[in-house]
């Protein structure tokens, strides 16, 4: 079936586990976490997706799937539910040979090449639902027609000290990649890849072709594709990202992400109406801020009652906080409930976690984050 | 559920002690409550009984209601079959005729044998309620009732309950009877219908003037009442907006307030609504106060009993102190540069 042909079309991946963010992808993907108060970590790329005017989106998932796929819907929140196009959901499938997972990011691009092939685009973006930023993708589409590129890596500069946990280009002063350094020892760049690519379609799709080939590759993109063309010489160029770009891919990150939100020169500035960050709302009622409550330096989402004291603090929809409660440098997930007289600091509270009068929750370690699930307060209680 | 009820609002009433609000809107668009306007009450009651099909009639200043509806989407009511429906009138005249019109209604006729709903819902669209309608129509076919008005403590709330096809004998008698409406139905003593009075218990309030609204809006943060208009299983739902949570910044002192996304708090807060989007600088104290979506208070100012119109502008330094009785009221876009105003 041969649809409207799109110039680009974006992939997004999202099937990813996170393991490190721990309860908190138990039940779902790390793409699904919430973050910002209403937002979950999805919103950011579908939302730079229909800011930058691309709204043909496949979004690719695999781990935990129910609470993504029904969050993501026929995608109306982002202005994605298309005549043409559109946001469409590609889960693993079994085809007529053989049944098969995605094992890495090209093979689950590999296994859509039939979505593809039915808008046949002239470029392909790849995304991922791992980080938190606000990017105009069309801009990268522009350069990287301008640099007549086969393929174009978005870049991100990340401390010296950092950059040995990063996929490193090492590129020449007209910014094409001269040289792919996974997790280098000895770093000759600091310009991180940021996991976004745009590649020619046909290109894309012979190599992709090629790599299933390859019974020694492990259909990566960062490990075998980009490495393959540029040992192929095929024109790939870094495209030089500016701005506030974060992955959350661990508590601790989540947590500080979360923090950046409320310095008041944070460069993600999302009461920003040109650039905005889409979400599934809520719909719940304006936050009640009782005559007992003292809030300084928070994020509150709407259907919330607060009683107690926030400082610096995110707090997600439908939550409560108690009389006497005192919250500190904490992330409150959507629908938590904190009783009277709790104090709690330095901690991420996950969704729906009820917190009982009195309770005292802070990490024994200073400048560790404590992560609060039904699990974690059982364990408490039997310790 | 419910399928066999069909929705009718009349949005068309107008009322000249609202004027200050309502000078491009019309009544059942008014903002209330930080994100609401008042026609969600009525529309999300019917919703969450079970009403599929809701005809809405609405006459003068029509653009901001329209604009809020849109689709029904929000309200799920974007349906294939039934939805939302919108009939303003074809005439501007002054509806003389008073809320629940016949005149107006049959200007319509069409939708109304069209519909397949064995009763019809008519309600106003300024009253502030969360209530579930199912037993009122299981309760009106028990009692064998012709219409049923409901009323709160002995008073109507201007909602009644009738078969569809009484309601069409009764637009099309008009002239031969000297109804012009539903209220003229149930006051004659000497009508041939069974009329029933709904006792209501829970809390109404119908916005009939500018007291009413601000002590509808003050009452807003008394928690008891609140915890029975905004329920989770019936929510009052309303067009939502892509705003940020709340932004409250280290400087920011509130307290007994509800505070809607997308509002940016620097200053203090006091017994007060604030709506989405709106912006209270620092140094500024705002108290007893409703303050509307996207007006923006600048430093050093102070207000007292004010409501503030939306994309209203309260330059710095600025005092504006108005009375529970009388609360000063600043209209749509409205600048005011610092200076003293006090009624």
């Amino acid at each position: 079936m041969q649809k409207k042909k799109q110039k680009i079309v974006a992939m997004l991946l999202a099937g990813g586990q996170g393991s490190r963010l721990n309860s908190l992808t138990k039940n779902l993907a790390k793409p699904a976490v919430p973050f910002g108060g209403k937002y979950r970590i999805i919103d950011f790329p579908l939302s730079n997706c229909t800011n930058s005017g691309i709204d043909t989106v496949g979004v690719l998932t695999q781990y935990q799937p129910l609470i993504l796929n029904s969050y993501i819907g026929i995608g109306s929140a982002w202005d994605l539910d298309r005549k043409d196009g559109g946001v469409t959901v590609l889960p693993p499938y079994t085809a007529s040979t053989e049944m098969k997972w995605y094992t890495g990011t090209a093979s689950a691009i590999f296994q859509n090449l039939n979505y593809l092939q039915q808008y046949d685009p002239e470029y392909v973006l790849i995304l991922s639902g791992d980080h938190i930023y606000k990017m105009n993708y069309e801009l990268m589409l522009d350069y990287h027609i301008q640099k007549g590129a086969d393929a174009t890596v978005s870049v991100v500069q990340v401390p010296w000290e950092e950059a040995n946990r990063f996929g490193i280009l090492n590129t020449d002063n007209n910014h094409q990649v001269v040289e792919f350094d996974e997790k280098p020892k000895e770093p000759k760049s600091n310009l991180a890849s940021m996991g976004i690519y745009i590649f020619n379609w046909k290109v894309l799709e012979a190599y992709l072709l090629m790599d299933e080939q390859n019974p020694n590759s492990s259909h990566d993109f960062g490990k075998d594709i980009l490495p393959k063309m540029l040992q192929d010489q095929k024109d790939l160029f870094a495209y030089p990202f500016k701005g506030y770009w974060k992955d959350v891919g661990t508590v601790q990150s989540l947590w500080e992400a979360n923090m950046d939100l409320l310095d008041d020169n944070n460069e993600l500035d999302l009461f920003d109406q040109s650039w905005r960050i889409y979400s599934v709302n809520p719909n719940q009622p304006p936050q009640y801020i009782s005559k007992d409550a003292i809030i300084t330096n928070s994020l509150v989402n709407e259907g919330c009652t607060i009683e107690g004291n926030v400082i610096r603090t995110v707090v997600f929809q439908g939550v409560s906080i108690g009389k006497d409660s005192v919250i500190k440098d904490s992330v409150i997930m959507p629908d938590a409930i904190i009783e009277k007289g709790c104090y709690i600091e330095n901690a991420i509270v996950s969704s729906g976690v009820k917190i009982t009068a009195g309770s005292v929750i802070r990490p024994k370690e200073e400048g560790e984050i404590l992560l609060v699930s039904d699990e974690m307060l059982e364990e408490m209680i039997t310790n | 559920m419910n399928k066999h009820l069909l929705g009718v609002i009349d949005a068309t009433t107008h009322i000249e002690d609202l004027e200050e609000l309502t000078s491009h809107r019309s009544v059942a668009a008014i903002p209330f409550g930080g994100r609401y306007r008042l026609i969600d009450f009525i529309l999300s009651n019917m919703v969450n009984s079970g009403i599929q099909s809701v005809a809405i009639f609405p006459k003068f200043q029509y653009r901001s209601l329209m604009d809020h509806l849109g689709s029904g989407k929000n309200w799920d009511l974007n349906r294939k079959r039934d939805g939302l429906f919108f009939f303003p009138s074809p005439r501007l005249d002054k509806p003389i005729f008073g809320i629940n019109s016949f005149e107006h209604f049959a200007e319509n006729m069409d939708f109304l044998t069209r519909s397949t709903q064995e009763y019809c819902l008519i309600s106003n669209a300024n009253t502030i309620f969360n209530m579930d309608f199912s037993p009122l129509l299981d309760w009106h076919i028990d009692s064998n009732c012709d219409i049923t008005e409901v009323q709160k403590n002995g008073r109507s709330i201007n909602l009644f309950l009738v078969k569809t096809s009484l309601l069409l004998d009764l637009i099309h008698t008009r002239k031969e009877t000297g109804y012009l409406n539903m209220k003229d139905v149930v006051t004659d003593l000497n009508s041939p219908y069974r009329v029933c009075h709904y006792s209501y218990e829970g809390y109404a309030l119908t916005v009939d003037s500018i007291s009413t609204y601000y002590a509808a809006s003050m009452e807003l943060l008394n928690r008891e009442i609140w915890e029975k208009l905004f329920l989770q299983e019936r929510p009052i739902l309303t067009k939502v907006k892509d705003e940020p949570p709340t932004r409250y910044t280290s400087s920011a002192v509130v307290f007994n307030s509800m505070i809607a996304n997308g509002a940016q708090i620097e200053g203090t807060v006091e017994n007060s609504i604030i709506a989405r989007g709106v912006h209270i600088a620092k140094g500024a104290v705002v108290k007893n106060s409703i303050i509307m979506q996207k007006t923006v208070i600048q430093e050093n100012c102070v207000l007292e009993h004010v409501i503030l119109d939306k994309d209203v502008k309260i330059e710095q330094g600025t005092t504006i102190i108005g009375t529970e009785q009388v609360p000063k009221i600043l209209r749509k876009g409205s600048i005011v540069k610092g200076e003293c105003v006090s009624s």
